[in-house]
């Protein structure tokens, strides 16, 4: 976007050439392919989740078994055997992950960021950044087995953990990867606060802990905020860990019924197995995949679920985190 | 060449290019082709069933041995015997395919639409052992631990759906039932179905469901009211961690063993495994290779029953598949 | 503003601290607790408890004593002593794996003279594009173009297969020196010549190219392998002497640093004698030679090995490179020197952003539906998984391209314009070589996160049990899929502790050794 204005004039006569135009034209298309990417990402999922459907199934000349709507969407098993395809089941779990992982990743991660961006010394970020980004970068693989092989028995001494899966070893591993995030987004915006503002809360008689809490959090609260929103949806979206440390046990779970939804909160539940979205997606390839069948067809609608909910989520943290950068530039 | 040096002199020079030709001189050879000397060479894709899987992965351990052919590369995929079916096998994309039940003809008929003949091979014999945990003591006494088919249909089916072991049987404890089996594209859950909950009834789906029968193994071996079920291979790896059920069938306890499968007391239970090579794949000399080898081992003691666990073929049945593996490669190659 | 600050009173300074504690005490929970599993998951691979413990006094004696005094000696002088004997020490060290794995691609997947005779037929081409630049720029453009691309398929079409005819050819390691031992010799040889003049570049040049040769017959002759000894000669011995070099003749003040890695490796070698001679056992460690080059797969731990995952991964990597760094950076440069502000490129620009954020198991399902089911491949081949795996890193190659676009100053393209340069030629000669290192630190950074993802590679249909590829459409597995593998398939007490953990410790060498190259590219250029 650079070179717009002056260099234009100097620049336009040589600018049809045969070179510049196909130079100009592989750029394009390199960008061009980030569209299609995204378009044949939504293209296939709601192509192959509309053949899983009994409303839409019929148009595009599938006669194998579909699921209504309702049937999806509220119903409380999930398995492909018989009457049982509720995707709600595996969305409460996912929950489950996102509530554990959040409870550990956002104060942590809120803590971590303030740490750096008001206490730290130059010295002690230079060393503590690079140590969080490690955090981040060591592969979800790596997580699940931690979370199996190492944290479970742990929790197994503290809590008596029955069988060897539970949702809250996946819980701990998740949280600890998207700890980074938290910190890092929110410590952006917390050096984004201007210094004038900290200055004005000195001038005041304010301690630094008076200044941190009180000007610093709140002033980049939507920055903090929508660096939640991005952690938890790659909570939402983490699949190795919690296949390996939650199990593939799909529990019943009753989207009509308001005690369902109070269970998500039970400590003694994450003690137990459960089957999230990405880890029914894992299990079901062992099924029947590429040959078009009912399971293909659920692994789509699925992903196509899991696909809408992280998205939306990111969008919704680009809009909060647009709102901050505009208070003060 | 760290050291400063007072010039190079053009003596020193021709030397060293003198020296680098008499080693390129030396690093020189005949050329033999790119193709490897003796032993065959290809790819060999396996998908199916997780039964089968440890002893496709043993053959191809030793097919591949450096004395044999390892030029050889094979990979095997474990997917269930019906998933290995619909998603690979028929549809062209892998050479055999492992299962644990005989081919459905819906798949025989996918099949045919992709021109793929499959070959049906017995390899093994196996016994589907249901497995609790050690320290669960409600089954009878120790070393007789059993369940009637009845129980055991009770368990698993989606009408009874028994919460606790007390809903089986009021004197069992008042514990919830955890239940590890394998996922619906296996043909141990098929197999399952057919002789102990019936046809017409079906299976229960709030069970920890996977295609890794270790998986299963691992899941009774850490939870004192769970019960799962799989092939006998996996449970002979781990007859310290697990206990085997005797399963009573209206004519006493018998318990899984592989005497008692290969006699066929083990009922219902005990049954036939195969592999399905493609007709077509065969026509190549690696693949044909690799099926004769696995049905020549498949009398093996020493691969089947010690290494992997189960009861090999007898010879007759051997020869049997020997003969009609022959036949196919002849069919193959016309 | 919250709080009210009504008065002067007496100010508490323990809240503050208090709160300064918890504020560092949570910075580091998550730290500690990724080092404590780690340390377990050593202690689990390494086994160091099982050694005899003269085996640790030796040891202690003759490395850990010395390399400790050495450090400390050289921190002394100067931090900048200290981190010239740590850089000597590490840089051969990831260099000496990388070598490894190259020597691994030409024992095992490529044949060398199949390698030899493409890189004879691209050489033709290329020799081609260099006659056609030293020429008076007469040549109309499309011509040229037409001109390049025939020569280039003619040659790719006729010359391998007169190479691989000739009755005559270079043995395995002869190839590898004529095809990377002659670039190399010719390229630092020149470098080194604008730095130190032309007679030390030419020594050099020489140097490198008889010590390849030198390095396969030692290679040869002492049964380490031919192959591999020209390929750590290249890769880990000459980047490692003309670093010494470099500290020798332009920091004499830092040489004392060289000391370092100089007492490692005698320390090293001197405790595997020592113990040897005096009969302690090391300890029974899982990660060892036969677990790093074994290609079996059993339910044994004791006989497994990483071997065709570290080959799978080496393969996909490259592809995964191909394809997704000139999209990458194409899509970055037009982004940031071609787009105009529009409504589509904004579109382009979010778009990007919510890639990046896509779950890596929905790039799976658009490699299965996309390449598989629609494209014909069959499931779960190194052409598939490595397009698959390059489609997830696009959109973060993109990005950090961008970012090293931008940080270069406008001043330069002005000044660029101003001589009259065209936009491709600005692009080409001033953002491009001056965006180099921030892209290249991304494009590594980018290639350690698809180094480690499993998800995509189950969705595309991977298999559990592989070998090691030798075509395009060979079934892959990478490092990885075999620890998922080990973890489910295999699921056993017996293999958490043991190959898992082992397994574990060379996917983090990979990755880390890539992220440290990243970080030193990053860091040196950003100091200059």
């Amino acid at each position: 976007m650079s070179g717009d204005g002056a260099t234009d004039g100097l620049t336009r006569r040589t600018q049809n050439s045969s070179r510049e135009l196909l130079a100009k034209a592989f750029f394009f298309g390199c960008a061009a392919l980030s569209v299609a990417t995204t378009l044949s990402i939504i293209g296939l999922l709601v192509y192959e989740a509309a053949k899983f459907f009994t409303i839409s199934a019929p148009l595009l000349g599938i006669d194998g078994p579909t699921a209504t709507l309702t049937e999806f969407f509220t119903g409380s098993e999930w398995g492909l055997q018989g009457p049982n395809l509720g995707v709600m089941p595996l969305v409460a779990v996912t929950l489950m992950v996102t509530i554990g992982s959040g409870l550990i990743a956002i104060p942590l991660g809120v803590a971590t960021a303030l740490y750096l961006s008001e206490y730290a010394s130059e010295r002690a970020r230079s060393y503590l950044k690079p140590a969080l980004e490690i955090l981040a970068g060591v592969p979800s693989i790596i997580y699940g087995i931690f979370a199996v092989a190492y944290i479970t028995p742990v929790l197994d001494t503290l809590f008596g953990v029955d069988g060897l899966f539970n949702v809250a070893s996946a819980c701990i591993v998740v949280g600890i990867m998207i700890l980074p995030m938290v910190a890092s987004v929110s410590e952006d915006a917390m050096q984004a606060v201007p210094d004038d503002l900290r200055q004005a809360g000195y001038g005041m008689g304010a301690t630094k802990y008076d200044v941190s809490t009180g000007i610093v959090v709140p002033a980049a609260a939507s920055g903090i905020f929508s660096s939640f929103i991005l952690a938890l949806s790659r909570a939402i979206g983490e699949t190795m860990a919690v296949t390996l440390a939650g199990g593939s046990l799909a529990r019943s779970f009753d989207p009509t019924s308001l005690a369902s939804y109070l269970s998500l909160f039970d400590p003694d539940s994450y003690l137990e197995p459960g089957m999230t979205m990405t880890a029914a997606m894992i299990q079901l390839l062992t099924g029947d995949v590429t040959g078009g069948g009912l399971a293909y067809r659920s692994l789509f609608a699925v992903g196509l679920v899991l696909f809408v909910i992280t998205l939306g989520m990111n969008v919704l943290s680009d809009v909060i985190a647009r709102r901050y950068q505009e208070d003060y530039q | 060449m760290a050291k400063q040096t007072d010039g190079v002199s053009r003596r020193t020079f021709l030397a060293s290019a003198a020296a680098t030709g008499a080693v390129a001189a030396a690093g020189c050879t005949s050329n033999t082709g790119t193709e490897t000397d003796g032993g065959l060479s290809g790819d060999i894709n396996i998908s199916g069933s997780s039964t089968v899987f440890p002893l496709a992965v043993a053959m191809r351990e030793d097919f591949t041995a450096e004395e044999m052919h390892p030029n050889v590369d094979i990979s095997v995929n474990s997917t269930g015997s019906g998933g290995g079916f619909t998603n690979y096998f028929c549809t062209g994309d892998t050479d055999f395919n492992n299962a644990s039940r005989p081919i459905k003809g819906v798949e025989e008929g996918q099949c045919s639409d992709n021109d793929v003949t499959p070959v049906e091979l017995k390899v093994a014999t196996d016994a589907l052992t249901v497995v609790v945990n050690n320290d669960a003591d409600w089954f009878g006494e120790e070393g007789k631990e059993c369940l009637t088919v009845e129980q055991l249909a009770e368990v698993w089916s989606a009408e009874d759906k028994p919460t606790t072991w007390s809903d089986v049987n009021s004197d069992w404890p008042d514990e919830e039932i955890q239940l590890y089996g394998p996922t619906d594209a296996s043909g141990t859950f098929d197999y399952f179905i057919e002789e102990v909950i019936g046809e017409e009834g079906s299976h229960r789906t709030d069970y920890q469901s996977t295609e890794q029968d270790n998986q299963i193994i691992n899941g009774v071996a850490n939870s004192e009211y769970a019960i799962g079920y799989m092939g006998f291979a996996y449970y002979s790896e781990n007859t310290d961690r697990v206990t085997a059920l005797g399963i009573d069938n209206g004519d006493g306890c018998v318990k899984p063993t592989l005497d008692t499968a290969s006699s066929g007391e083990y009922q219902p239970l005990s049954r036939p495994l195969f592999t399905y090579p493609a007709q077509s794949a065969l026509a190549e000399e690696h693949v044909a290779e690799f099926a004769r080898f696995w049905l020549e081992n498949s009398t093996s003691e020493s691969i089947v029953a010690d290494e992997v666990g189960y009861v090999p073929n007898t010879e007759d049945e051997r020869d049997e598949m020997l003969d009609r593996l022959d036949s196919a490669i002849e069919a193959a190659s016309e | 503003m919250s709080g009210s600050y009504d008065g002067f009173g007496r100010v508490s300074r323990r809240i503050g601290k208090l709160f300064r504690g918890v504020l560092f005490a949570s910075t580091l929970a998550g730290i500690l607790t990724l080092a404590v599993l780690l340390v377990y998951v050593a202690n689990d691979a390494f086994q160091p408890l099982t050694a005899d413990p003269g085996w640790h006094l030796v040891f202690l004696l003759t490395l850990v004593v010395p390399t400790l005094a050495t450090g400390w000696l050289s921190y002394r002088r100067s931090y900048g002593t200290l981190a010239t004997g740590l850089l000597g020490i590490v840089m051969p060290g990831i260099a000496a794996l990388y070598a490894g794995g190259l020597a691994a691609l030409f024992i095992d997947v490529i044949p060398t003279l199949v390698w030899l005779s493409f890189v004879i037929a691209l050489a033709i081409p290329a020799g081609v594009i260099v006659a056609l630049r030293r020429t008076d720029r007469s040549v109309p453009f499309l011509a040229e173009l037409s001109a390049v691309l025939g020569v280039t398929v003619g040659s790719l079409l006729v010359v391998p297969g007169l190479v691989q005819g000739l009755p005559t050819v270079p043995a395995d390691w002869m190839v590898l020196v004529l095809t990377l031992g002659l670039p190399e010799a010719f390229l630092l040889g020149r470098w080194i010549e604008g730095r130190w003049g032309r007679r030390d570049g030419w020594i050099a040049g020489a140097a490198i190219l008889v010590g390849s040769a030198v390095g396969g017959v030692v290679g040869m002759v002492s049964g380490f392998g031919a192959v591999p000894g020209v390929a750590l000669t290249l890769f880990a011995l000459v980047p490692t002497g003309l670093y010494a070099a470099i500290v020798v003749r332009e920091r004499p003040d830092r040489r004392i640093g060289l000391l370092l890695p100089a007492v490692i490796v005698v320390g090293m070698v001197a405790g595997e004698l020592l113990v040897g001679a005096l009969g302690f056992a090391g300890p029974e460690s899982w990660v060892d030679w036969s677990f790093l080059t074994s290609t079996t797969q059993s339910g044994d731990p004791r006989s497994v090995g990483i071997y065709s995952g570290i080959v799978g991964t080496i393969l996909l990597m490259f592809v995964v490179a191909a394809i997704a760094v000139p999209a990458g950076v194409g899509a970055a440069v037009y982004l940031e020197e071609y787009a105009p502000n529009t409504r589509f490129t904004r579109i382009i620009d979010v778009n990007i952003s919510n890639l990046a954020g896509v779950p890596s198991v929905v790039y799976g399902l658009l490699g299965l539906g996309l390449f598989v089911r629609y494209g014909g491949q069959p499931t779960g081949t190194l052409l598939v998984g490595g397009a698959t795996l390059a489609l997830l890193v696009f959109p973060i190659v993109i990005i950090s391209a961008r970012e090293a676009i931008r940080a270069v100053p406008d001043s330069a393209r002005q000044a660029s314009y101003g001589m009259g340069a065209t936009r491709w030629q600005t692009v080409k000669n001033v953002v491009l070589p001056r965006a180099f290192p921030g892209i290249l630190t991304g494009t590594i950074l980018a290639l350690s996160r698809a180094i480690g993802e499993t998800a995509p590679l189950l969705v595309i249909g991977a298999a559990q049990v592989f070998g090691v590829p030798d075509s395009w459409t060979s079934t892959i597995g990478a490092m990885p899929l075999q620890l998922y593998v080990w973890a489910s398939t295999y699921a056993s007490p017996a293999f958490y502790t043991t190959v898992l953990a082992a397994g574990i410790v060379v996917l983090l060498t990979a990755m880390l050794s890539m992220n440290s190259i990243a970080i030193y590219v990053r860091n040196h250029y950003e100091q200059r």
